[in-house]
């Protein structure tokens, strides 16, 4: 015999509660339902259509057993969610960065292709991220579910400072001090030397750049000097001036990694000057490094990787102070 | 009135428990008790009502006893005295709201 819809309905309610609550429930059920039918009965309504009439008012009978369980029909509620989403938000800012970052330089030392490096972080990146934001998701459905106390509580100091743009005064000191002394140093290497050779100077940067590939560095010094100039006398970021120092970053670190690429940044000189002036022990540690291409090559990736680092970094930083800007201008 | 369900749902959400609590100072069963609440203009589904009863049982509102006398066993509620003392400061507070609101009217004109 099959069973009747009203037993369908009580068995799909009860299955998920406690055993000890749901005998009381099938019971109650059973006459809360009965009592319901037989009132549209009385009205001299079909029995099976009444029955169909009553299951269907009483609705899902999911929703029904959470009611009876007093289950939270969400994910995550209000009393976790900003403390959830704050977390998360941080998570994912530090984690995934500085994953795709060792990532990918790890690859670069290895001497794998800069291209296919790059996927292979990004990639793990992503899963990182993926991981990441389903078990810290997890772990706040179980607070959820057990009521447990996260211990974070608002209070007035953790109020964020009112920030600084950085179109003051001060920052178009430090700009222009910078460009300053990085202008001195170029001279300077090239006429002085930074170190004592006991004899003529050696410069670091490749004399063979000059003079134009160091009269292009020194055009873009004055570029960003103008730069400088410009975001303190508009006293704010805008879009234009963050895509000018978009423009600017990639041309320096264009100028940079093309030399770097080439081998033609540092004065060869300099660098078999080291070599020799290291003795056996830089020859031994070369010879170490031989399979990664050799110290001058680690020194190399590394030194990419931070200016590329840098250059993106400066030029996001100019697009979310722009943005902010634009948006505090709005309202 | 439909444009205003959010709103007017959320002021009626509480009176139902007031409601239960004084209905049920003589006791009552679930159905008959829908029915009642239907008949006293406070509209409420089956399936808010007998999950809201457990609670409040559970909250020590309301007692319950198993009646078997009749052919069909039900389960009756009464309102504890704990569920009085509730029925009591709800009404209170209640009638306090009802000053406030009709305060709120009179300064318009």
């Amino acid at each position: 015999m099959t069973a009747t819809l009203t037993e369908r309905y009580i068995s799909a309610t009860i299955r998920s509660l406690k055993p000890e609550l749901q005998d009381d429930v099938r019971a109650e059920l059973e006459a809360l339902i009965a009592d319901a039918i037989e009132a549209r009965t009385d009205q001299g309504e079909a029995a099976d259509e009444a029955e169909r009439e009553v299951l269907s008012e009483l609705g899902d009978p999911g929703l029904l057993a959470a009611g009876y369980a007093d289950r939270p029909l969400h994910l995550i509620g209000p009393k976790y969610y900003l403390t959830w989403w704050r977390l998360l938000k941080l998570l994912l800012w530090i984690v995934p960065v500085c994953v795709v970052g060792a990532v990918l330089l790890g690859q670069l030392l290895s001497g794998a292709e800069v291209g296919e490096s790059l996927v292979q972080a990004l990639a793990i990146g992503l899963q990182v991220a993926v991981h990441l934001v389903f078990w810290t998701t997890l772990v706040f459905v179980v607070l959820e579910r057990t009521g447990a106390d996260t211990g974070m509580k608002w209070d007035v100091d953790q109020l964020p400072e009112v920030q600084e743009d950085g179109a003051g005064r001060s920052e178009l000191i430090a700009s222009l001090v910078f460009l300053a002394i990085a202008a001195v140093a170029v001279v300077w290497d090239a006429v002085r030397g930074f170190f004592p050779t006991g004899g003529e100077p050696i410069a670091i940067l490749n004399p063979g750049l000059w003079p134009w590939w160091i009269g292009a560095l020194f055009g873009l010094m004055v570029l960003e000097a103008v730069f400088a100039f410009a975001l303190y006398a508009q006293r704010r970021w805008t879009t234009a001036l963050a895509a000018l120092n978009t423009v600017l970053a990639l041309l320096f670190a264009a100028w940079v990694l093309v030399l770097l690429l080439g081998g033609e940044l540092v004065n060869p000189e300099f660098l078999s000057f080291i070599a020799q002036a290291g003795g056996e022990e830089f020859a031994a540690g070369n010879a170490d490094a031989a399979g990664n291409g050799g110290v001058f090559r680690i020194l190399a990736v590394l030194l990419g990787f931070g200016i590329a680092i840098g250059v993106g970094w400066d030029i996001a930083d100019g697009w979310r102070k722009a943005v902010r800007e634009r948006r505090v201008a709005r309202v | 009135m439909e444009e205003f369900d959010t709103q007017l749902q959320e002021l009626r959400r509480g009176t139902v428990v007031l409601a239960c609590l004084q209905l049920l100072r003589g006791a009552g069963y679930g159905y008959s008790l829908l029915e009642q609440l239907g008949d006293h203009g406070f509209s409420t589904d089956a399936n808010t009502l007998y999950p809201l009863l457990r609670r409040l049982e559970k909250q020590g509102y309301l007692t319950s006893e198993w009646n078997t006398e009749e052919a069909r066993p039900r389960k009756f509620y009464r309102t504890s005295l704990d569920g009085i003392r509730l029925a009591d400061a709800l009404t209170t507070e209640w009638r306090s709201l009802t000053t406030a609101i009709a305060s709120l009217t009179k300064e318009e004109h």
